[in-house]
């Protein structure tokens, strides 16, 4: 699954929505991107699991995340958005996302609507 | 009292009360000299469902179609042909004085049969800029060929039907220059292959889609095809038994470039 992102020189705006384990796409697309016109990133998070069992592979793919998003804010001087929406009920979220992406949640990138 | 005041000031008036219809019609009522004016508003969207009796209700109403306030008329929603069901053809001759339409929707379109109810309003308004289908099935990729000034397109749960198979592409398709909105959406995969085959290529501005994860390739193809212009785009995939969440169908917080 990949989506080639390199010849869209007049992209502004993203949103990407995804849910785990659905996730690598949304860093590869990232990586292609080379638009210099880019204001705004908007990633969206929906756990499917209870964020405290997540299975190695899918906490790769969100480190990797984490790393390129937090390379677009400190190479392309953009502020991406990550909103992670919590299940019903669940608890910790903020110890476990600072676990899963620390890099965006040390810089106060990961909002947690409540 | 229309006389007394200068007409510029009544229209003024009457323009202030455009999302108010009792209020519209009860200014017709006043004085023949206030219809036109309250008509531009009164019929500026306007809705007609076969199974309600709309259309032989707005043809009691106006039987001459040179008098009727089609003209006025903007923003027309057609519900239901079904399944079997050819629109008549008188009924899409008057529709063509709906020739001012710019918003068009089309709504719960089934049919098995391959002529499509569509043909004879295809390309009734030259004015359509965007399209709105919801719930219908794929034989409506001719109907939105024959608009071409069409800019914006959204899909609305599709049910593939008897035009998944063979299809001709026109020889001319509409440029496309606005948003394409496929959320929610079965056949995603169908749906993109017709549209990779509009003549004249797609030039989006932006995309709104969501797709199973085994038709991400399928969205990822149009995407690539609309890098020229792509300025917006707004994904999510998911996987099979999951479904996207309510408020990616919330169509009251538009993400971008509404349609209205």
């Amino acid at each position: 699954m990949s989506l080639d992102l390199s010849k869209a020189t007049k992209l502004r705006d993203l949103m990407f929505r995804c849910r785990i384990p659905n996730i690598r796409w949304v860093a590869t697309a990232l990586q292609s991107i080379e638009s210099k016109n880019l204001q705004q990133i908007t990633i969206r998070l929906y756990p499917i699991t209870p964020v405290d069992s997540i299975e190695e592979g899918d906490y790769r793919d969100l480190q990797e995340l984490d790393r390129v998003l937090v390379q677009f804010w400190t190479s392309h001087s953009l502020r991406p958005r990550f909103v992670y929406a919590p299940e019903d009920g669940e608890k910790d979220t903020r110890d476990h996302l600072s676990r899963l992406l620390p890099e965006l949640t040390r810089r106060g990138l990961v909002d947690v609507p409540l | 009292m229309s006389r007394s005041l200068p007409p510029e000031i009544f229209d003024l008036i009457v323009d202030q009360l455009h999302y108010k219809p009792a209020a519209l019609k009860a200014c017709c009522l006043v004085s023949r000299s206030w219809i036109p004016r309250t008509r531009r508003h009164l019929f500026a969207h306007v809705e007609f469902d076969p199974v309600r009796h709309h259309f032989a209700s707005w043809i009691r109403s106006f039987p001459d179609p040179s008098n009727s306030p089609a003209h006025h008329t903007h923003s027309l929603t057609i519900h239901r042909f079904p399944n079997g069901t050819t629109a008549d053809t008188n009924v899409a001759n008057y529709f063509r004085t709906f020739h001012n339409v710019v918003h068009l929707h089309f709504k719960f379109l089934y049919w098995t049969n391959h002529e499509s109810p569509l043909v004879p309003f295809h390309g009734f308004s030259h004015r359509v800029r965007s399209l709105r289908l919801t719930h219908t099935s794929f034989e409506v990729f001719d109907l939105i060929c024959s608009f071409p000034l069409l800019e914006d397109l959204e899909f609305v749960e599709f049910r593939p039907g008897s035009g998944t198979a063979e299809w001709s592409a026109p020889s001319t398709s509409p440029k496309l220059t606005g948003s394409l909105d496929l959320r929610s959406m079965g056949g995603i995969y169908l749906a993109i292959r017709r549209l990779l085959d509009f003549p004249d290529g797609l030039h989006f501005a932006g995309i709104t889609a969501s797709c199973f994860d085994g038709d991400f390739e399928s969205l990822a193809d149009l995407a690539s095809r609309c890098s020229g212009t792509l300025e917006y785009l707004n994904l999510y995939c998911f996987s099979p038994g999951e479904s996207p969440p309510a408020e990616f169908h919330d169509r009251s917080k538009p993400y971008r470039y509404s349609w209205t």
